[in-house]
């Protein structure tokens, strides 16, 4: 067995339940600590998987350009509201995989706040548009679903409305000034949902727009410097 | 920025400090050591971004009372009825319990300023550069990376614009998302070109033929692990300080402070005391020249 795995073993038969646990024993606000220390947690197999690969330096750098995209694209079109974000780690997912999904959008998330402000949400936002980039990868990377725009649209906008919009929900759910009932989270959630829709409509646009000349560019540089060669190889 | 001390020290240090105010912070539900932590918090807030910090600290009271007002709102547990507002009573231990939660979020609100001022991206990095290297490698390159493709991105719509082909003012919204779609792919395919020019000089030089070495900027020095040393005893007198419990439904329970709450403000005040300490020192040893 592979280092990363064992440590992937270790964290989810030993580190969630002791931390839920140990957690339910504090006293106050313990589900907005023990849920954020979860998703922490959650977060560390898929970054050691990736040490444990050892990329190369191609793989490297380009996902740290797709990385770098998905926080500028904010700049790059300038229509208040639209977030080009979860597209652009959505393309990452389809055109590299579930593994390098989780991490242009894991990584993103932190690199954008590191311009705006880190807050009690980073983890939660890392976990959630990394979830995006990965669950964009299961159905897209080798070729399960057709990568036409009008199917990646339209995944693009479910995945951001019921998918990763709630996950941050959730995060908002832990902080918000309120006492935890059924009833007032679902208030929450409804409160989320046209902020999640016009995200959506915003990611069915740069997907169905941009998600195929993208993967052509994204292709034509493999095909060009042979790239998924080398990264078949490393893998 | 740089003249502040808890900055100075090793990054292991800040980053230790802001994990114990804030995980405490959010765990701990008492009002008092809640007050004690937001008045720290701002305190430390101000100290650092001087008199621009009061503006975030005015824009935090209505977000307080606002927020403040929200639970009594939705819920109507309690005892003592204040008033009642839409035929709903208006309880104070309602209202009490809402205080403190957005007590709590404007005080993790203030920390995080403070940690994004003092915990900059480099000393994340150098930090974590030896545990997660190819990780730590990538955060680098992303965000050396991001206020270049701002750049690049401007100098794009710029371009177009000589040319006549951007978005003004006046055009309509499929304009806009068309203009920059367009900027957004040139953006791209320049960054692409770029990448492999970058990964090829990087292989060039050797990497990842060999484990990596890495430069410390950084050393713990005798100073550094005092103040470690101080924090982790605060903390641990923190945690066994007696009772921090407090509820508020369906009656109001406050637990009584004990030696506890001592600690709690002492560990809290650090960074506030070496800045102020730090700046005597500076004041005095300039006056004496």
């Amino acid at each position: 067995m592979k280092k990363s795995h064992i440590a992937t073993l270790l964290i989810f038969l030993v580190c969630i339940p002791a931390t839920l646990i140990f957690g339910s024993r504090l006293s106050g606000r313990w589900y907005y600590a023990t849920s954020t220390l979860v998703v922490m947690e959650l977060l560390i197999p898929f970054f050691m998987a990736f040490e444990g690969r050892k990329p190369q330096a191609r793989e490297l750098v380009i996902l740290a350009v797709l990385c770098a995209l998905a926080v500028a694209a904010r700049v790059a079109i300038p229509i208040p509201g639209l977030k080009a974000i979860f597209g652009v780690i959505m393309i990452a997912g389809i055109a590299f995989g579930p593994e390098s999904g989780f991490l242009v959008g894991a990584v993103s998330a932190l690199a954008s706040n590191f311009f705006y402000s880190q807050g009690p949400y980073t983890p939660w936002q890392m976990m959630a548009y990394g979830a995006g980039g990965m669950l964009a990868g299961f159905l897209f990377y080798g070729r399960r679903l057709p990568r036409k725009p009008l199917v990646m649209g339209v995944f693009g906008f479910l995945g951001v409305l019921f998918f990763v919009g709630p996950l941050l929900d959730t995060c908002t759910v832990f902080l918000a000034p309120i006492t935890i009932n059924f009833k007032n989270v679902m208030a929450i959630y409804l409160a989320g949902f046209p902020v999640n829709f016009s995200q959506a409509v915003g990611t069915f646009l740069v997907l169905s727009l941009l998600g195929k000349p993208m993967l052509e560019k994204l292709e034509r540089i493999k095909i060009k410097y042979g790239m998924l060669r080398g990264m078949e190889k490393s893998a | 920025m740089t003249h502040d001390a808890l900055s100075n020290r090793h990054p292991a240090v800040s980053f230790l400090f802001f994990m114990l105010a804030i995980g405490f912070g959010v765990v701990i539900q008492h009002p008092a050591y809640l007050l004690a932590g937001a008045v720290c918090a701002g305190s430390y807030y101000l100290l650092l971004n001087g008199r621009s910090g009061w503006r975030m600290i005015c824009g935090l009271v209505p977000v307080f009372v606002l927020l403040s007002a929200i639970n009594p709102l939705f819920n109507t547990y309690g005892a003592t009825v204040l008033f009642c507002l839409f035929g709903r009573p208006f309880t104070l231990e309602a209202l009490l319990y809402g205080m403190v939660i957005s007590g709590m979020l404007v005080e993790m609100l203030l920390w995080f300023g403070c940690y994004s001022a003092v915990m900059t991206s480099d000393k994340f990095t150098s930090l974590f550069g030896n545990l997660i290297p190819a990780l730590s490698l990538l955060l680098v390159m992303v965000l050396r990376m991001i206020p270049g493709f701002i750049r690049k991105a401007g100098q794009i719509s710029g371009a177009r614009k000589c040319i006549g082909k951007s978005a003004s003012e006046e055009s309509g919204v499929k304009e806009r998302i068309a203009d920059g779609m367009s900027v957004l792919s040139a953006l791209m395919d320049w960054a692409l070109e770029g990448s492999i020019t970058t990964s090829d000089s990087m292989r060039a030089r050797g990497y990842g033929s060999a484990p990596r070495t890495s430069f410390q900027i950084y050393h713990m020095t005798g100073q550094d692990w005092v103040l470690i040393a101080c924090m982790a005893t605060l903390a641990t007198a923190v945690i066994l300080g007696g009772e921090k419990t407090a509820a508020f439904s369906p009656e109001i329970r406050i637990a009584p402070l004990s030696f506890g709450f001592a600690t709690y403000c002492i560990l809290l005040l650090i960074p506030s005391a070496l800045h102020i300490k730090e700046a005597i020192q500076w004041h005095i040893s300039r006056s004496a020249i």
